[in-house]
């Protein structure tokens, strides 16, 4: 019945997507979306008429509070019918909705998950510079409606530092590139704490690639259904595209040999189930361009992803920036594009470089710097680096004495939630 | 970052409006100097340069050749706009004849797109030298593009024709 024998629960909530699983296992049981349908028919009368609200009670069911679902199944259900409404309670990273917060841990641990929290430790994910508050009322929530025996609340950038760990090298400073579906941050870590005023946050992520694939395809004139074309293009995003090295190489790479490089999707049209086909070609290398020349998508923005990543470094404390140079981690399905972290890597250097090189000039060629490495560290398991990561911290023996125990909890309050010691883990 | 022209050098070439009047692999007769077969000359530069430039909004300028590079292409997506519901190479080429036969602004005229871009010419002889070089480009760069904007067949190359949806520098000529 000890709950520190048994593996922990990790769960990463992010604005998109959900991945929560069990300790020490390679990748999470499940990825959800970050959404609730609940059915709330009952609650649409006004509360004068009480009479009426009963009644309303009474049509939706016995347990019409608990009739709700997260996910996948959330969608659909609220495609199929009219009386679930959608709520999305994170949003850019925080949790606005904590109601739905709640509903959706509970469907995570009761009905997915399939644990009783009270016999395992807890391990949840926020976003770096989030208010202490939201930490005390993630620990009153599991604390009180879950009854977990513990609890850790882990920034969710140094759990994808901790995804690079290996047996022999981990290291706790390092610049954590997360580029999720709603937007870019990039987070320097010095030896484990977030370095707060250096976060930059860039507004393109896989969405508006997503939108920017979609936008070619229906310039060109393909036969998609328009209802499909977000999914579509979204599909032929996570299938096709790769980083190119030169766009006007790439161009002419792909006029010299189209039965190489143009590719088909093949389709079925959701209205009649008539099968339609259509070409996919310069979006497979456009879409990830645009986080490297963000003008060709729109205007609003246009310092690339490797610039912006240069500016954080220069704007963190001098002393740590060879070694955040030295360790650029990727993190998030966006970065799963082929090539992404070579591509990165190259730009990045051309960038420093030509800095070193300004610098030396400047001084007349007395003093020559040092070179300065840098090194994009990619690694298989990206997609959901920052579980695995949070996979690896929760199964070290150090985890269950660093977590906020549940006689804590009652001894001081949920005000202790607010901190989480940072841990090296047993290496 | 855009693509730049490589014809940065400028000796003994001669200039009108602050362009310089490079020469062209033609046999179109204009003002241009004739280059040799097998270089590449502004034309060509510009057709390969025009799919990945035609997406961005800003063009910093090297050197006066990429304004010869800018104004060639905004000049290819004027041509795929009027070759956007030609159905054949032969239609097609008699909406581009069609185009070639309006009237040519040089800068100071209105109709010119890009004002402020080159400098004004100072003699009616500079105007004209330029027209008649603008005239013998476009010509030049009409040609090489209905060959890549229609397949062998003689049928549109949707490939090429996408483009034509695009706004270079956000400037439409109207």
């Amino acid at each position: 019945m000890d709950p520190t024998s048994r593996p922990a629960v990790v769960i990463d909530n992010g604005t998109g997507y959900t991945k929560m699983g069990f300790a020490g296992n390679v990748e999470p049981c499940f990825i959800l979306s970050t959404v609730v349908a609940a059915n709330e028919s009952f609650l649409s009368q006004p509360k004068s008429s009480l009479k009426g609200s009963w009644a309303a009670q009474h049509n939706a069911g016995v347990a019409a509070d608990m009739d709700f679902f997260i996910g996948d199944e959330a969608l659909t259900k609220s495609r199929s019918s009219s009386t679930y409404n959608l709520h999305y309670p994170i949003e850019h990273g925080q949790v606005e909705d904590w109601d739905a917060m709640e509903r959706y841990w509970q469907q995570c641990v009761f009905n997915y998950l399939r644990c009783d929290p009270e016999d395992h430790y807890f391990l949840l994910t926020e976003s770096p510079l989030t208010p202490p508050e939201s930490r005390e009322y993630t620990g009153e929530i599991l604390f009180e409606t879950f009854n977990v025996p513990g609890l850790y609340i882990a920034v969710n950038s140094v759990l994808a530092l901790a995804a690079g760990y290996t047996t022999s090298k981990c290291e706790m400073t390092g610049v954590v590139v997360d580029v999720g579906d709603g937007a870019t941050r990039v987070v320097p870590v010095a030896e484990g704490y977030v370095i707060g005023s250096c976060i930059r946050t860039i507004p393109i992520a896989g969405k508006d690639v997503t939108l920017f694939i979609q936008q070619l395809m229906r310039e060109r004139g393909e036969n998609i259904p328009p209802e499909d074309s977000f999914d579509v293009a979204r599909k032929v995003k996570e299938m096709y595209c790769y980083t190119c090295s030169d766009i006007v190489k790439e161009f002419n790479k792909h006029d010299k040999e189209p039965g190489k490089y143009i590719k088909q999707w093949k389709g079925v049209k959701p209205k009649t189930g008539a099968p339609y086909t259509c070409d996919v070609g310069y979006e497979r290398f456009l879409g990830p361009e645009v986080f490297f020349n963000p003008e060709i998508y729109s205007n609003d923005f246009t310092t690339s992803l490797p610039a912006v990543i240069d500016k954080c470094i220069q704007s963190a404390p001098i002393d740590t920036r060879r070694a955040l140079y030295k360790n650029i981690v990727l993190s998030g399905g966006s970065t799963m594009f082929k090539d992404f972290g070579r591509r990165l890597q190259r730009d990045l250097k051309k960038i420093v470089d030509a800095r070193v090189l300004a610098n030396n000039a400047r001084t007349g060629g007395e003093i020559t710097a040092q070179p300065v490495e840098v090194n994009v560290v990619s690694h298989p398991v990206q997609k959901f680096a920052v579980w695995f990561g949070g996979s690896v911290l929760s199964s070290t023996p150090e985890f269950f004495a660093s977590c906020r125990t549940k006689e804590e909890y009652e001894e001081c309050g949920a005000s202790i939630c607010r901190t989480n010691p940072v841990f090296k883990g047993m290496y | 970052m855009v693509y730049h022209s490589s014809f940065v050098e400028e000796e003994g070439i001669t200039k009108a409006c602050g362009c310089p009047l490079l020469p062209l692999k033609s046999h179109i007769k204009g003002p241009a100097p004739v280059s040799e077969q097998d270089r590449t000359d502004i034309v060509d530069e510009a057709i390969t340069f025009f799919r990945a430039n035609v997406f961005f909004t800003n063009f910093p300028i090297k050197s006066p050749a990429d304004k010869l590079l800018i104004y060639l292409t905004f000049y290819i997506n004027v041509a795929l706009k009027r070759l956007e519901g030609c159905r054949t190479l032969a239609v097609g080429t008699k909406a581009i004849i069609n185009l070639g036969l309006e009237d040519i602004p040089v800068p100071g005229e209105t109709g010119f797109p890009f004002p402020g871009l080159f400098s004004l010419p100072s003699s009616q002889e500079e105007a004209d030298l330029f027209r008649n070089y603008l005239k013998q480009v476009r010509e030049e760069t009409s040609g090489r593009l209905l060959s890549v904007a229609y397949r062998a067949n003689g049928t549109p190359n949707k490939w090429w024709l996408a483009f034509a949806k695009r706004k270079f520098i956000n400037v439409v000529l109207l």
